[in-house]
């Protein structure tokens, strides 16, 4: 039993409830700003095309318009991109995706935004395109990038693969695909700038990232960093697709030009071609195994489209690497990975980040393999799964997170044992599949991974956090609220959140990668030390009291003589001298030299797992092939429980949104050569889609250097969901899919074909 | 510009409008209930938009701001109390089915659709009504805890 707590592991209610639900929130769109003008975006209609002329001036005739701009009138950088500097602010010469950004103009209202927008002339000359990373590799394919269509390559290995498959009883080779999903939060990207009081650009972002959204803005303003201030809004979702800058650069440039206020508010269909999706990817695997099932050997090669430009591609490639082991000990290994520009528009970071393409197809293939040994799947990975003193293939070692293991596969059988009890409806046929999960939490060995935040008592005795990383919904700050409140001994209500704001907050670094609730709430715990030292020095100071003689408890200052006296006492006095008492500290994610060996084949692997799992029953249509999810159990390390409610509300919508990856969603290229682009087309899981039953089993196996035990949850719950589902479907019908969308015509066509 | 007669949150309101915007864009434009979202592109597809026309559920983006002359409407601005969340609202804080709370609004006033006509639902009936609301964060499990919550509640002040 943990022990007694005042507010970890209990499911307080959000702060921010209140003002969503009743639709006071204020989102980037609905700041009220007198005399705002509207900005939009020209975008290429091109795949691929050369720029061989463009005339703003018939736009800027137009009543109502203020401005047209175009890469000429960009004073600073003309060119970014988060780890690779290879996406200019406004194309130039060549457009390299549809929906890649030519032209600014900025406008009155709506009706001259549209007007402006078809006025505006543009030459371009079309260029052959390529969509498929594999053919954008060969020999004569259209080049997107001067230095070729090969971004980065990942080629890691362990044990020898030679000597591995020669001592195999049985190998399989299988290839799988998996498409482009959007992260279709539904608060498309928006940004607003303007000038504050005193003359500073100001840019509002809906942004994982508001502190490197400043830079971009100000290099391509021509300012220096501290020229711009950067403030974030109420975020309507991110899954990773809000940690890119595009839009936020084109409204502070737009501002900084026009010196009006102009809010940028993408279109549905401008999400889906210009802000980062998840990399569709080609996984081929050949695999090696004893006749006992002992896995021995295992290559390989994967191909991801990151499309027209890098985002987060390289990072993405590396992660996916790695997740490729899965939850699984495997002596012989290699992993090729080539992350490959096309034409497509760009991936970058989505929830899961490579995880759950590599987890398609390594869940799958365990799946296959089993089936052709004739062995029970759970059996398989029982004989299989990673152990404590292991070490990945990356060589870094498992440690004690794999002791979870045994108990997520003993969970799993239960529920898979019950679950096979369930009857099918009348015309339907039952199956019951399951998959394991690793994911990562943090950035990655070396790189700078770390987060701080100040914390203060306002006068009245309220705690006051400054969090240098927004909140995106999935509530991260109430997590950080409650370690705050219980580390300094007071109510998680008399606990406040300031959203970020570059004038007052500290730099938090990124919302991203699972890794906020561990840093954060790290930081915090460090930060509530020092605050108690602060508020016992002005405690002493005040009462002419030696500091030693007293003592913080609970909210309270103990005197030498027993007496208590509440903190808020002190914290009125401090205003009236005008002191603030406050404390600030910085968390960096630990790399123990014992975890790490001195070679990493691979640049930057990841330090910190856990596993989980995920089991479906689904009911099959053998006529139609639909697949409906009709229970789902979800089996997840997370460490320990901050927030109930809030940890299963992750594993849930990661999970439902996993359902959509497995069954419906691909931005995929139609016969007509445009991309699917519409809500119409793209169809996300709906109310009516979820399982009629949803478990979420929460295990707690500390994680020692966490807050509390806690280990990142955020992407986890989706991870095992699309091989679990097809899975489940090949127990049904028989069916093996080895590409997603797993639609019914696929099924359908499969079965037919027998 | 015509000159349109309107009921919003029981306010009554003469307002001029072009005839061919949509009622999404009167209410948010011109009257400030930023409380109803675009999600959708106005295209119909998010629910997002949602608010109740003469007491029936409709996507306001779907409705041009002409139709609703002469008729009320009411947002998710109208459904509080002066300073006390509707049951409705407080279920869905208390269940935790509010995360980025972009779908909220209008998943709200779908649940309070549902239980001014149907006051003990199944969940399945719950599924039913909130399914022309897109949510990307909650996998709506929690929302259909807070409907059964909201509906012992309600039931409890009648
Ligand atoms: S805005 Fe999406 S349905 Fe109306
Ligand atoms: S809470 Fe984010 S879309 Fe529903």
């Amino acid at each position: 039993m943990p022990p007694e707590t005042i507010t970890i592991g209990k499911s307080e209610a959000r702060k921010d409830g209140w003002t969503k639900a009743s639709g006071q929130a204020l989102y980037v769109g609905d700041i009220p700003i007198k005399h705002v003008c509207i900005g939009a975006v020209l975008r290429s209609p091109h795949h691929h095309a050369r720029i061989l002329a463009i005339d703003p001036s018939p736009a800027q005739m137009i009543p109502g318009v203020v401005a047209v701009i175009t890469a000429k009138d960009i004073p600073g950088e003309k060119i970014h991109g988060p780890l690779v500097q290879d996406q200019p602010v406004l194309a130039m010469d060549i457009v390299r995706h549809m929906g890649e950004p030519i032209a600014l103009v900025v406008t009155e209202d709506k009706t001259a935004a549209e007007k402006a927008l078809a006025a505006i002339q543009v030459e371009y000359e079309p260029l052959p395109a390529v969509f498929d990373a594999e053919k954008a590799l060969q020999p004569g394919a259209p080049q997107v990038h001067p230095g070729g269509n090969l971004l980065c390559e990942y080629d890691v290995s362990d044990g020898d693969l030679q000597e591995g498959f020669s001592q195999a009883e049985v190998i399989l080779e299988e290839t799988f695909q998996v498409p482009r999903i959007s992260p279709a939060y539904l608060e498309a990207e928006s940004s607003l700038a303007y000038f504050d009081e005193d003359g500073t650009l100001t840019v509002v972002v809906s942004s994982q990232k508001p502190f490197d959204d400043r830079h971009h803005i100000a290099m391509t303003c021509g300012l220096q960093d501290e020229q711009v201030r950067v403030k974030s809004a109420v975020v309507g979702g991110a899954f990773g697709g809000k940690e890119d800058s595009e839009l936020h650069i084109l409204a502070g440039l737009a501002a900084w030009i026009t010196k009006r206020p102009v809010r940028f508010l993408n279109n549905r269909w401008e999400s889906f071609l210009a802000h980062p999706k998840r990399h569709p990817a080609t996984l081929h695997y050949k695999l090696g195994a004893k006749a006992d099932g002992t896995l021995i050997a295992l290559e390989a090669l994967v191909h991801m489209d990151t499309g027209a430009y890098a985002s987060y591609g390289p990072a993405v490639g590396g992660l996916l690497t790695e997740m490729v082991q899965g939850a699984y000990h495997i002596p012989n290994l290699r992993v090729l990975t080539r992350v490959v520009y096309t034409n497509s528009p760009y991936s970058g970071a989505m929830r899961g980040f490579g995880s759950p393409q590599a987890h398609f197809a390594t869940e799958s293939m365990l799946d296959i393999l089993a089936s052709r040994l004739a062995m029970d799947p759970l059996e398989l990975r029982r004989k299989n799964i990673l152990q404590p003193e292991d070490h990945f293939f990356t060589r870094v070692q498992v440690g004690d997170t794999a002791r979870s293991l045994p108990l997520i596969l003993a969970h799993a059988d239960q529920a898979r044992q019950r679950l096979r009890q369930l009857p099918a409806a009348p015309g339907k046929q039952s199956g019951v599949g399951f998959a394991l999960s690793l994911q990562s939490m943090g950035l990655g060995h070396r790189v700078p991974d770390d987060s701080t935040n100040r914390l203060e008592w306002s006068p009245e005795g309220r705690l006051i956090v400054y969090l240098g990383s927004p909140e995106l919904g999935q509530g991260m700050q109430t997590a950080v609220e409650q370690i705050a409140a219980e580390t300094l001994g007071i109510p998680y209500q008399i606990v406040d959140t300031i959203d970020v704001d570059s004038r007052i907050s500290p730099n938090g670094g990124v919302t991203c990668a699972s890794r906020m609730t561990y840093l954060l709430g790290n930081s915090v715990i460090l930060a509530a030390h020092k605050l108690t030292e602060e508020t016992l020095n002005y405690a002493a100071r005040t009462l002419n009291l030696p500091r030693a003689k007293l003592e913080y408890r609970l909210g309270q200052v103990i005197l030498p003589d027993g007496r208590q006296m509440p903190v808020s006492e002190f914290c009125g006095r401090a205003a009236e001298d005008g002191i603030v008492l406050g404390a600030s500290a910085t968390f960096s994610f630990p790399y123990p030299a014992e975890r790490t060996p001195e070679h990493l084949p691979i640049g930057m692997p990841h330090m910190m797992h856990a596993f989980g799992a995920n089991v479906v029953r689904v009911e099959v249509d053998p006529e139609l092939g639909t697949v409906e999810v009709k229970d789902m159990v979800a089996i997840h390390d997370v460490g320990r429980v901050i927030n109930r409610a809030g940890v299963e509300g992750q594993v849930e919508g990661g999970a439902v949104m996993a359902m959509g990856y497995a069954l419906y969603e691909d931005v995929c290229l139609k016969e007509n050569q445009r991309w699917v682009d519409s809500f119409t087309e793209y169809l996300i899981p709906t109310a009516r889609d979820i399982p009629e039953n949803i478990e979420v089993i929460l295990l707690e196996l500390p994680e020692l250097s966490g807050p509390f035990g806690v280990k990142g949850i955020a992407e986890m719950g989706l991870v095992p969901v699309a091989p679990a589902i097809a899975n489940a479907v090949f127990e049904a019908v028989g069916v093996r899919a080895r590409e997603l969308p797993i639609t019914p015509e696929k099924i359908a066509l499969s079965l037919v074909e027998g | 510009m015509l000159t349109i007669e309107i009921t919003v949150n029981g306010t009554y309101q003469q307002i001029q409008t072009a005839p061919n915007r949509s009622l999404l864009d009167l209410l948010r434009d011109d009257l400030g209930l930023t409380g109803v979202k675009d999600a959708c592109g106005q295209e119909g597809e998010c629910g997002a938009c949602t608010v109740l026309l003469d007491g029936k559920l409709v996507n306001s983006c779907l409705v041009l701001a002409a139709q609703a002359d002469g008729r009320e409407v009411t947002t998710i601005e109208g459904l509080q109390q002066l300073e006390r969340l509707h049951p409705i609202q407080q279920a869905f804080v208390e269940a935790g089915a509010v995360q980025c709370g972009y779908c909220t609004p209008g998943a709200i006033l779908s649940a309070y659709d549902l239980l001014m006509h149907t006051p003990h639902p199944s969940d399945e009936q719950i599924r039913e009504a909130l399914s022309g609301n897109l949510c990307r964060c909650t996998g709506y499990t929690k929302m259909v805890a807070a409907v059964h919550h909201a509906e012992k509640e309600l039931s409890h002040a009648s």
